[in-house]
């Protein structure tokens, strides 16, 4: 029997490639996403040894809810003292202590342009020659200022080499400073750009307060980690701790996994989209590879062969399938992460040399695929084997129809249940659990109307059929009688196409109305003619004062903020950013709305709150909040709350406070609203604006449309992203659609005969099964379109206090959407089409 | 008898159709002259194997011809392209099959007026009465082919090959999966069209009382016609039957005849 089935495969080859590439197309994702996923982490592993290679280290006691990664902890109170570099440096057993002190810098490559590579940090660090970690591969370290060292792969993609002189964006001066040398870091940086300035740089520029974020200590030979911590314990003051090398290594590695775990499920959704169609054209090919050798089935049966044999039979080919798919699928999937590779490490972003090929990958890859084969090819198996032999004998085999009662019942209880959560967070947006439930919720009801989607079908397409019936007669009717024939199969069929829709369909209306949101807010919020902005977020503090000082600016207000610990009453600290504003600035360049209070007088000792804030920690005005800062605490009063969405921060206070507990440096500009002297021009205003601001690089000059323009060409890139993955959806979708539609015109060959017989022409044979691919495509786009926008109509209400203001509907990319429906339709119409319209119209209709 | 027709509204000369090659060579049809006359119900008769589904085939543009010409209706069929074949079918022809004979997605209705939907010509609502009347299925138009039994559908597929009034109906064991009284019912419309509306039929049978419904009986035997019998009754179909037994000791000779063909080519 094994035989058997083996030559079976091998007489219909051209049959079982398209279950081939399903399989390998589902597996594929699954071992890209694993080896993606290993490579990921193996680099940011890499990066945290790099960064943190010290057996133990001094730093600031961290607060609950504190970010490691982003370093956002070090700004909300003390910092390490530097003085206590040298205490820890004479403890027995300290062989080195390594102070760590860094800010954000702006280096000029060669091109002229800031190095910086896609969305990766740009940072200096003090440069320490005794420091183990670092290893100078050329030149040497930079030893006064004006010098600096470049980390390997920052000085590559700079274009710069050892002996250049360029600019740099330092402490908000724009400074010349000459590459002494190339160091190496320990690892891949994944794109993050990194200088060495020298100590006193460091201590007078990054650290001028004379705190640094912390120590790194190396253990002499003969003295173990714990000797090392008992020792330095009791030397740290309070508010600082000593950690091992491993307790932080650790607790950096665990917040990314649990970052990169939010990618590696989203891919992973789309392998198991991919799988399950995939097992549906499995299963469709063996219903078909079934139907067509029925006779020869029955013939095994009748000579003797057992039910089991022949359902074995039809299994061994379904595990061939699904090995081969799967194993073409690991070598696809290696093959796409090395593509993804080569594509970040030509936008500079590095990751580990090797792609991984480990067991684990490969096994479950492996299993996965074959398991899914197996199993889809089960139910035809269990048909083959059931069916009598006289009965397949017969020419007519009937596979009667399932009911589809249970499937819409279950279907129905889903949908109903996902959307009375979804209901349940648009009813309370205020509460904790809204984002939950709504996500929950949409997520229920996209597979509960995947559920409901057969019984749905005839409905739908009968509707949707309605002009081909009407314009095209007779093959409109006879197509729109094809695809509602069998409406469990169409429903499936149209399911990869109904989920990838679903997402694009939401993730438009989100990513207009958010764009529109953004862009009223800016109309109507702001009274500046132009937005100054820059592409690390960070504007040097150089430009603020050039851009103040600039006669045709009438009025500068530059947006500085820093992240605070922020107590009321007994709470323990939490991080918040702070905004500091000139006078006037609120109801100046920003407008807002005052809730509670007034704005008026906000000065020493006062703090405004944005009513998001206010409710969430329930602050109101009169309560007092306890702000802490480098430069040490203040007690302040609540005498607004207030609604903007131009400040993102929920904190606003006078930019004096700001400036007595964070230095100027260590405060943040992202953007300066200026507004034009009396008698400037807008034109004007930008050109001299832009001047000023030329020789810092990465600081842009906007007008309000361009600023606009430029929040859409965010959300811009958002979307691309989505487009990917629709483009992948797209292609399973018409396999899918190819798959079925070759299965329905050999089950139809006799009714195609018919047709024919009758005087209908190839064209409309092709015009009918085109007509069919197309009502499919166009169900399955119209249902996910529907509920992904049904679903992102909630998100402006459960998400008003983060700036989704009004819903917008992007009708022009949604009829985009299906147009390209009917595109997909038509293409995977195309080889079915002309398969139905090439059979002999005697082969199907005679019977001799 | 209706008279003998003047002219033929099918005829075939010469008509040569051999499957496969070489050695495995079967002569499906080993060169036949035949008329089929204008306004008459001719039954083809044969054993299995005769020839008799090809020759209609043949005829109806439905399977290419070897050698030969075929004329329906004034047009020369052998020769014509794949689309001229269907615009055939399409407006000259109707067909009857054994089994299968309508698109189970469509209704009754819809299945006897789809010949005049896919040719986009107006449906003559007095013919469809007088058709669907004939047939008897006036209360059954708005069924699914599922919902009717088997002599329903037959009655249907006959209806469907009349509504576009076609030169002449092919049917090919119009009766072969029908019960007895099923039968007589098709049959006896099939009469009926021929009599009353001046149809022309051609029918391929293989049951005797079948093709006593026929004015005709042409019988076919390896590939020729061997024999022919107007006005026939079920007793003389069975005894020209069994009278043409003895002459298939002569199939040796078309045997000959076809090796000698073959050696010509």
């Amino acid at each position: 029997m094994g035989r058997v089935a083996l030559r079976g495969i091998r007489a219909h080859l051209v049959r079982f490639l398209l279950s081939l590439l399903a399989v390998a197309l589902g597996v594929a994702f699954v071992a890209g996403t694993f080896a993606l996923r290993t490579m990921l982490s193996g680099t940011f592993d890499g990066i945290v040894d790099a960064a943190a290679p010290a057996d133990a280290y001094v730093r600031v006691q961290q607060a609950e809810g504190s970010s490691v990664v982003t370093g956002e902890a070090d700004a909300t109170g003390a910092s390490v003292p530097r003085t206590l570099v040298d205490e820890v440096a004479d403890v027995e057993g300290v062989a080195h202590a390594i102070p760590d002190v860094q800010g954000p810098i702006v280096l000029v490559g060669a091109d002229g342009t800031a190095v910086q590579s896609t969305q990766a940090p740009s940072f200096a660090l003090m440069y320490v020659p005794d420091d183990p970690s670092l290893d100078v591969v050329e030149g040497r370290g930079p030893q006064r200022p004006g010098e600096v060292a470049l980390e390997s792969a920052t000085l590559d993609s700079s274009g710069l080499a050892v002996g250049d002189t360029t600019d740099a964006v330092l402490g908000g001066q724009v400074t010349q400073v000459e590459i002494v040398g190339r160091v190496d870091a320990g690892g891949p940086m994944a794109g993050a750009t990194i200088v060495f300035v020298d100590e006193q740089t460091g201590m007078d520029v990054l650290a001028p307060e004379g705190g640094v974020g912390d120590i790194a200590v190396y253990a002499a030979d003969g003295t173990t980690v714990d000797q090392l911590v008992d020792r330095l314990s009791p030397l740290v003051p309070d508010g600082l701790e000593v950690v091992t090398g491993d307790a932080l290594r650790t607790e950096n590695k665990d917040e990314i996994a649990s970052q990169l775990g939010f990618v590696t499920t989203f891919l992973l959704v789309f392998a198991g989209i991919a799988l399950f169609v995939g097992a549906f054209i499995i299963s469709n090919t063996f219903s078909m590879s079934v139907r067509q050798r029925m006779r020869e089935l029955a013939l095994l049966r009748a000579v003797g062969a057992s039910p089991s044999q022949v359902f074995a039979s039809v299994l061994v080919q379904a595990a061939v399938v699904g090995l081969v798919g799967s194993t073409l699928g690991i070598l696809g999937g290696l093959g796409l992460v090395s593509l993804l590779r080569v594509g970040l490490g030509a936008v500079g972003m590095d990751l580990v040399g090797s792609i991984p090929v480990d067991t684990t990958t490969i096994v479950v890859s492996l299993v996965v695929g074959t398991a899914v084969s197996v199993l889809a090819a089960a139910l035809p198996a269990r048909r083959a084997a059931l069916v009598p032999p006289v009965e397949a004998m017969r020419d007519e085999v009937a596979t009667p129809e399932r009911s589809l009662r249970w499937r819409a019942i279950g279907g129905l209880a889903v949908t109903t249940l996902g959307a009375a959560a979804v209901v349940a967070a648009l009813v309370r947006p205020e509460s904790d659990r809204a984002e939950t439930a709504l996500g929950v919720g949409a997520a229920a009801v996209l597979v509960g109307v995947l559920m409901l989607s057969p019984t749905v079908a005839r409905t739908a397409v009968g509707v949707l059929a309605w002009p081909f019936v009407r314009l095209l007669r007779p093959v409109g009717r006879l197509a729109r009688g094809n695809v509602v024939r069998n409406p469990r199969r169409t429903a499936n069929t149209a399911g990869a196409l109904m989920i990838g829709m679903a997402l694009v369909g939401a993730v438009s209306v989100i990513a207009v109305t958010a764009q529109q949101s953004v862009a009223a807010v800016v109309e109507a919020q702001t009274n500046a003619d132009v937005v100054v902005r820059s592409a690390t977020n960070v504007i040097p503090a150089g430009a603020v004062d050039d851009v103040a000082a600039l006669p045709e600016t009438g009025r500068s207000d530059a947006i500085a903020f820093a992240p605070l610990g922020v107590t009321a009453g007994d709470t323990a600290p939490e991080v918040q950013y702070v905004i500091g504003v000139g006078a006037g600035t609120l109801g100046g360049s920003v407008e807002v709305d005052v809730v509670d209070g007034a704005l008026d007088t906000l000065g020493a000792g006062q703090v405004a709150v944005q009513e998001s804030a206010a409710e969430t920690n329930g602050w109101g005005v009169g309560d007092t909040l306890t702000v802490a800062g480098v430069d040490g605490s203040q007690d302040l009063v609540v005498t607004a709350v207030f609604t903007t969405n131009v400040l993102g921060a929920p904190l606003v206070v006078d930019q004096g406070v700001l400036d007595g507990l964070v230095p100027r440096e260590q405060q943040q500009v992202d953007t300066i609203l200026v507004a034009a002297a009396d008698g400037v021009s807008t034109s004007e205003l930008k050109a001299a604006v832009s001047e000023a601001v030329a020789p810092y690089v990465v600081v842009s000059v906007l007008t309000r449309a361009e600023f606009v323009s430029s929040l859409a060409d965010q959300v811009k890139q958002v979307l691309v992203i989505l487009y990917a993955l629709l483009g992948l959806s797209l292609v399973i979708a018409v396999l899918g659609i190819v798959n079925t539609l070759a299965l329905s015109v050999i089950e139809r060959t006799r009714e195609i005969g018919l047709l024919r017989a009758v005087g209908l022409g190839r064209l409309q044979l092709a015009g009918t099964v085109t007509i069919e691919s197309v009502l499919t495509a166009v169900f399955g786009t119209v249902l996910g379109l529907g509920v992904g926008v049904a679903l992102a109509s909630t998100l402006p209400t459960v998400f008003a206090d983060e700036g989704l203001s009004t819903l917008v509907v992007p009708w022009g990319t949604l009829a985009g959407m299906l147009v390209l429906a009917v595109v997909v339709g038509v293409f995977a119409a195309v080889w079915p089409a002309t398969r139905a319209a090439r059979l002999k119209v005697l082969d199907a209709v005679a019977y001799e | 008898m209706t008279g003998q027709p003047t002219t033929p509204i099918a005829s075939a000369r010469g008509l040569v159709k051999t499957y496969g090659k070489g050695d495995t060579a079967v002569h499906a049809l080993a060169g036949v002259d035949v008329d089929f006359g204008r306004g008459e119900l001719t039954a083809i008769m044969g054993p299995s194997g005769s020839g008799k589904s090809t020759l209609m085939h043949c005829m109806a543009g439905l399977d290419r011809t070897d050698a030969g010409t075929v004329v329906v209706d004034g047009l020369e069929v052998s020769g014509m392209n794949e689309r001229r074949l269907t615009k055939l079918r399409r407006d000259r022809l109707g067909f009857v099959f054994q089994a299968f004979n309508l698109v189970p997605t469509l209704t009754a209705l819809e299945n006897i007026t789809l010949p005049l939907d896919i040719a986009r010509r107006p449906v003559d609502r007095e013919h469809l009465a007088t058709v669907v009347e004939a047939v008897g299925l006036a209360d059954r138009l708005s069924h699914k082919p599922s919902e009717l039994s088997g002599g329903q559908q037959q009655r249907v597929a006959c209806a469907r090959a009349l509504v576009t009034r076609p030169a002449v109906v092919f049917a090919d064991e119009p009766t072969g999966n029908l019960d007895s009284a099923s039968s007589a019912e098709v049959l006896g419309f099939l009469r009926r069209s021929v009599d009353e509306l001046g149809q022309s039929v051609v029918m391929v049978t293989h049951d005797p009382t079948s093709a006593s419904y026929a004015h005709r009986v042409l019988f076919l035997a390896d590939g020729r016609l061997v024999g022919e019998l107007t006005d026939p009754t079920p007793e003389s179909v069975l005894a020209t039957l069994a009278a043409l037994r003895p002459a298939r000791a002569g199939s040796a000779d078309s045997s000959l005849v076809a090796a000698a063909q073959t050696a010509a080519l």
